[in-house]
């Protein structure tokens, strides 16, 4: 009894190893897709896969394609919900066994890095003579293409960031008016900042991942350094201006752990009075799946030396392997007219990332939080497009994370990130648009 | 019967008996054997998102491990996991251990009771985790709060927030997990010794401490070594935990080999390096895996 006992925990040991190694070790053995089996005959509908990770905008994005599904008979989408993180992973682990969507959705600054890994087809021969491509703006436009130029995909909807305000807290405190340059914002946290309830002037997001930098950036560029500049004077300004906040108690530490959607609850519950807030924030106050009980109002960021935004927002591209290549290339083609751009980005409460869409319709000028989110486009700023994004952004939010930890200064901390991002943009340069 | 048709039923035997083994050893080949060889394969490679799709990558030997030993956050990282797995370790086991021995008193409500603490061993690993994250919140945390109106601290400690401090919560909530399992296993182990045994010893007049060392522990050695082990290797393969609760930081603090493997090859696509972390984290655990076996096969001896 006791000898049978021992080998049973022993092959369990033995179970639990194996378990050990293949966590260590998730690689996939090759699979061909199944859904191309299906569709070998020509002339007929071809069956295509959209994998997304839309949540509320997700009906909206199928209606597009039950439309395009009536309009013709080559293709017939269907469209897949996958969680973000999950849909990555796939994208990575696809990238070695083949097992793709015909069309998959990206987030803007990621897009270089699966364009490099071979997960998104060039379709640039399919959609370069389409005259609309003038009109889409260059830096969306810019984050699918790979480091020759060509295209893999088009920009769906773009967003960036801003000042949320809550004007109760700060007519309180005696202010009337949002603040416009980094000495005003200042003088505007320490006003608002009430130790007692907990009640820190300024909130943002500067979690470790790409959040974390997409939050950052603009500090960067409106101190007057960038990517390229990280171990400047103004990079470690900029730096040291969030410190500085942090250490005089003006924002939370916490903010090291928040993302974005922890940052908008702390401000949801009136923790903060002024946030970092994006675009499709809105969208999340007037659905109610946020609720804001405040009065509260959108301004620029404030600026130091120059006023500066960051543009975030997901790309489609057609995946490596479809076999109706051609097919999903004319859909997103159709997906980005003028009109379904424009339908789908007030539906969807985002920013369009065509020039004429914006004019086709009075939404994002009219709506004055929108508006501020149109002008600040103008000064936003575009993540790479790199390949090796992921690990200059890593640099830059392990340095920001530093600094705000009060590990390191900002210069010292920014001399640590532009030892990892100086050789890799020497090697391969930022791709820049004419 | 003549030797020759000995013969042939012992070769007859020992075929079935290759038969038997053969689709278990088919199956280790191609679900272990070939991700685990590819990877290996892979660690001596220099495949990174530059060169995946493009193709080119060469066998550069030694050199993704040379540069993970010379990497301060690497160095950090397998720092950390050592550190959490010996610490785990040595608190699950003992806590786990008293609660065994208490448990198997018998009074009211013993067998309730033991059922519940097994919820925190129950619950998904990433809901356990989501909760350590609320708990140590720096204001809102249900644990600053307890500590301030119990008067063990003034100010609230900044748990998560801290690099010297994220290591401790995550050690905690971990712990929380790994002391029903323990419990649990060490349990099967003393209800598998008999009570006559005890009954000797204290008609011979062994009092309760040597009741249960020179009773007690050598009868429970096997549950014990396995206990070690597998708390050895569950926790050193700690992934989830430290995904959702901290995502490795702050600045790397509580990343461990698991999500530093991750990281690399899931996040900046360097397929070769985040390979070579996991076979660093492969080879760790079977030289354990080794170490123990040896033990039960001494034992068996």
């Amino acid at each position: 009894m006791k000898g049978r006992m021992k080998k049973l925990l022993a092959v369990t040991v033995a179970g639990m190893m194996t378990v050990g190694m293949l966590a260590g070790c998730g690689n996939n053995v090759s699979q061909e897709s199944s859904t191309e089996d299906s569709t070998e005959t020509k002339g007929e509908t071809k069956e295509v896969s959209i994998w997304h990770y839309f949540e509320h905008e997700a009906t909206a994005l199928e209606k597009i394609a039950e439309k395009y599904n009536e309009l013709q008979d080559d293709i017939h989408i269907t469209c897949t919900y996958v969680s973000r993180e999950e849909l990555m992973k796939q994208y990575t682990i696809g990238a070695v066994s083949g097992e793709l969507p015909d069309i998959g959705m990206v987030d803007s600054p990621d897009m270089a890095s699966y364009i490099s890994l071979g997960v998104f087809e060039d379709i640039d021969d399919e959609i370069k003579d389409w005259g609309d491509l003038d009109q889409f703006y260059s830096g969306p436009l810019s984050s699918c293409m790979d480091s020759e130029g060509r295209l893999h995909g088009l920009p769906n909807n773009s967003n960036c960031l801003a000042l949320l305000c809550n004007m109760d807290i700060l007519n309180a405190a005696g202010i009337e008016n949002p603040p416009t340059t980094w000495d005003e914002f200042y003088e505007v946290c320490q006003k608002t900042t009430n130790a007692a309830d907990s009640v820190f002037g300024f909130a943002m997001c500067a979690i470790g991942n790409e959040e974390g930098t997409f939050q950052y950036i603009p500090w960067l560029y409106s101190a007057g350094a960038d990517v390229t500049t990280l171990d400047s004077a103004e990079a470690a300004n900029s730096l040291d201006f969030l410190s500085k906040l942090v250490k005089e108690g003006l924002m939370s530490k916490e903010v090291v752990n928040w993302g974005q959607g922890d940052a908008l609850n702390a401000f949801a519950a009136g923790k903060a009075a002024m946030l970092e807030s994006g675009t499709w924030q809105i969208a999340q106050f007037d659905s109610g799946d946020v609720e804001l009980d405040c009065n509260y109002k959108y301004a620029l960021l404030p600026k130091d030396k120059a006023d500066a935004s960051v543009i975030g927002g997901e790309n489609f591209g057609v995946c490596t392997g479809s076999d109706a290549k051609e097919e999903c290339a004319e859909f997103l083609k159709y997906m980005m007219t003028a009109e379904n751009n424009a339908d789908w980005c007030e539906i969807a409460g985002k920013l369009p990332v065509r020039a004429d869409a914006t004019e086709l319709k009075s939404f994002w000028t009219e709506d004055e939080r929108y508006a501020v989110f149109n002008e600040a486009m103008n000064y936003a700023v575009a993540r790479g497009p790199h390949e090796s994004w992921p690990t200059i952004s890593e640099a830059i939010y392990t340095a920001e994370q530093a600094a705000l930890l009060g590990e390191k200064t900002g210069e010292a901390a920014m001399k640590d990130a532009s030892l990892v991002v100086n050789p890799i943009l020497e090697e391969v340069p930022i791709a820049t648009v004419e | 019967m003549t030797l020759k048709s000995k013969m042939s039923i012992v070769a007859k035997k020992r075929l079935e008996g290759y038969g038997f083994i053969f689709p278990g050893f088919l199956y280790v080949i191609i679900i272990l054997g070939y991700p685990l060889i590819y990877n290996i394969i892979l660690s001596f490679k220099d495949t990174s998102v530059k060169n995946f799709a493009k193709g080119g990558s060469v066998f550069i030997g030694f050199q993704n491990y040379a540069e993970l030993f010379q990497d301060p956050t690497f160095l950090l990282v397998l720092k950390n996991t050592f550190v959490f797995t010996i610490s785990c370790l040595v608190i699950q086991f003992t806590i786990g251990f008293l609660f065994a021995l208490f448990f198997s008193q018998k009074f009211t409500f013993a067998g309730p009771i033991r059922g519940l603490i097994l919820i925190g061993y129950m619950m998904p690993m990433s809901v356990t985790a989501m909760l350590g994250k609320n708990m140590f919140g720096v204001t809102e945390g249900v644990i600053n709060d307890l500590l301030m109106k119990v008067g063990l601290i003034n100010a609230p400690v900044e748990w998560l927030v801290s690099s010297s401090t994220a290591m401790i919560a995550v050690i905690a909530v971990n712990c929380w997990v790994g002391i029903p399992f323990n419990m649990l296993l060490l349990t099967s182990g003393l209800t598998g010794i008999s009570e006559d045994v005890y009954e000797s010893a204290s008609l011979d007049g062994a009092n309760q401490f040597q009741r249960f060392f020179y009773i007690t522990l050598p009868l429970m050695k096997s549950s014990i070594l396995a206990v070690l082990m597998l708390g050895f290797i569950y926790t050193f393969k700690a992934f989830d935990l430290m995904f959702i609760m901290t995502s490795g930081g702050p600045l790397n603090s509580t990343d461990v080999l698991g999500t530093y493997a991750y990281t690399l090859s899931f996040t900046k696509y360097e397929f070769s390096k985040g390979s070579a972390a996991a076979i660093v984290l492969f080879c760790c655990l079977f030289v354990i895996g080794l170490f123990y076996l040896r033990l039960i096969s001494k034992e068996d001896d």
